[in-house]
């Protein structure tokens, strides 16, 4: 698939958005979907659909197998040992939900420690706040450096005896920082400390090799990987996934049920209780087909010449300024204009067709560190193109004009 | 309407240089307000004397331009004005932000009014009606007495 004709496999490019051509940077938010994965859903309940894992008849069978499928697909994404640590979820926040409630119901006790970065979106700190209130946990918070990044020295310095869990980001949605997971996990296991990884902003943008990574966990996005929304995917070392309890109860997770016990079913069942998103699981076999048939490597490399191209041309636009200067950026270019509040320039980008966002993105420790109240956010996927970055900039001018702003 | 009626000179002018900021000498009367989709923040002080009109008002905050001039031309207003009269003229504004094409109060002189209306072109830009309303509804909040934050989330 040739990547500078990308823009055509996605149906959204051909609609007029408010009589302009769509310029969509806001995929960390987001991303648009390829015509395959619309088509899947809509063959699906057309033509396919059934619940899947409970009936004997045919249609019940053949959704079973299609979205099983879709495990092994993923499993061999992400390059998992084995299919059972694939767990589809409503979304990374319910991955990363799980992950915290289970070690906290088993695993923690009061006065350990959980490290996490002043990167993290609310998805990877909330859920830790609730194991801070309800079994006193104490949660640290490594430090970034000024040009946002988080060094693994900063995350060392908070390591002490009581550190059991290190919950990181694989990649900021506000700096585009990327985290050196491979290393954090060296160095986390070398002290028993399990790492939890937010792969939300990873899974679209980078490579994943979970036997490279050495991760306990990653959570997955798949409606920011071209993929439909209401689904996410925890990826979970077999060996924590046998270990911890079940997350939600319900039908499809249980072997036993009698009046005085209950046994639990076997992986990945265990953490699927209850209809899952089927149509979108089985489409998002689809959104794995689709990012290996123009190929990781290749959506990293297109990123990185835009990532490149976009710094250069808001680096020279005055007034403007980005978040962050991280080593490796990857997907985001987060800015700032002086005298022009981040929404104010949204809303003025949007009448251009320019779509980005404005706002905190879910990450206020990280404003309130840089004491900035919000700011504005294009982030990329790999249907952008340089051309979209010039009306970017161009529409940044325009609001400059606006606000009589040099 | 378009980008350039909604921002337009006076906007830009009370959203870069808001009047009324800093907070009132002795005030008698505060509330807060916060919209946690985007983070304004506003902090609304009232003054009022003995026969409850507005002896003062002023506000601290950030925000956007639509959010900061809204505080900005509101406190300007109510300043003078009697509490009874101060709740029309919100209710009145908050009715033409939202639906109503003009505004009725009888407590608005025709410039008054012509300001307040600049703010009408949000109501084609409905994720920034509640950038305008924000200081409004913390407004009543002090006046009330509700020692509870304005949480625009809460707001239709």
């Amino acid at each position: 698939m040739n990547i500078d004709t990308i823009k055509k496999e996605f149906p959204i490019f051909d609609e007029k958005i408010q009589n302009n051509d769509l310029v969509y940077l806001d995929s960390a938010n987001s991303s648009q979907k390829p015509k395959v994965v619309l088509d899947r859903i809509n063959e699906f309940y057309r033509k396919q659909f059934s619940n899947v894992g409970r009936s004997v008849h045919y249609l019940a069978v053949a959704a079973t197998n299609l979205y099983e499928n879709t495990r092994s697909s993923v499993q061999k994404y992400i390059n998992a040992k084995d299919k059972n640590e694939i767990v589809f979820t409503k979304g990374a926040t319910e991955a990363l939900n799980l992950v915290a409630n289970t070690l906290g119901q088993t695993f923690l006790e009061p006065d350990d420690e959980v490290i996490i970065t002043e990167l993290e979106h609310h998805s990877n700190y909330v859920p830790w706040h609730f194991l801070r209130k309800s079994k006193d946990i104490k949660i640290k918070f490594a430090e970034i450096n000024e040009d946002g990044d988080v060094p693994i020295e900063n995350i060392e310095k908070e390591i002490t005896d009581k550190t059991k869990v290190i919950a990181i980001t694989h990649l900021s949605n506000v700096t585009g920082s990327i985290l050196p997971i491979k290393e954090i996990t060296q160095l986390a296991h070398s002290k028993g400390i399990i790492v939890v990884v937010d792969g939300c902003q990873g899974g679209p943008h980078l490579k994943l090799d979970m036997q490279d990574l050495d991760c306990d966990f990653y959570a997955i996005s798949c409606h920011k990987m071209y993929g439909p929304t209401g689904l996410g995917v925890l990826y979970g070392k077999k060996k924590w996934l046998e270990q911890l309890p079940p997350y939600q109860g319900g039908g499809g997770m249980i072997n036993e049920v009698k009046k005085d016990s209950i046994s639990y079913g076997d992986l990945p069942n265990k953490y699927e209780a209850g209809t899952m998103a089927t149509a979108q699981v089985i489409a998002f076999d689809q959104s794995i087909k689709f990012l290996e048939s123009i190929g990781i490597d290749n959506v990293i490399e297109h990123e990185k010449k835009l990532i490149e191209y976009g710094q250069e041309i808001i680096q020279k636009n005055n007034s403007v300024k980005l978040i962050g200067n991280p080593k490796k950026r990857g997907g985001v270019l987060s800015f700032i204009i002086e005298g022009i509040h981040p929404h104010d320039i949204a809303t003025i980008l949007d009448e251009d067709g320019v779509a980005i966002r404005a706002g905190h993105h879910c990450c206020q420790i990280l404003h309130d560190k840089l004491n900035i109240p919000a700011s504005a956010r294009a982030s990329l996927g790999v249907y952008n193109t340089k051309d979209d970055l010039d009306k970017l900039n161009d529409a940044i001018n325009n609001c400059k004009k606006i606000f009589d702003l040099k | 309407m378009n980008l350039k009626e909604l921002y337009q000179e006076i906007i830009l002018e009370h959203g870069k240089n808001p009047r009324n900021i800093g907070k009132t000498e002795n005030f008698n009367k505060d509330a807060k307000g916060h919209n946690p989709l985007c983070g304004d923040s506003v902090h609304v002080y009232l003054k009022l004397d003995n026969k409850n009109k507005v002896e003062d008002v002023s506000f601290e905050g950030s925000g956007c331009a639509i959010s900061m001039a809204s505080a900005s031309i509101m406190t300007d207003l109510v300043k003078g004005k009697e509490e009874n009269e101060v709740r029309e003229i919100i209710n009145d504004f908050l009715g033409m932000i939202k639906i109503n094409p003009n505004l009725k109060s009888k407590n608005l002189n025709d410039d008054e009014k012509t300001k307040l209306m600049c703010l009408s072109g949000v109501k084609q830009y409905p994720m920034r009606v509640k950038c305008a309303t924000l200081s409004w509804h913390t407004l009543i909040s002090a006046i009330d007495n509700k020692n509870e934050e304005i949480n625009t989330e809460k707001f239709d």
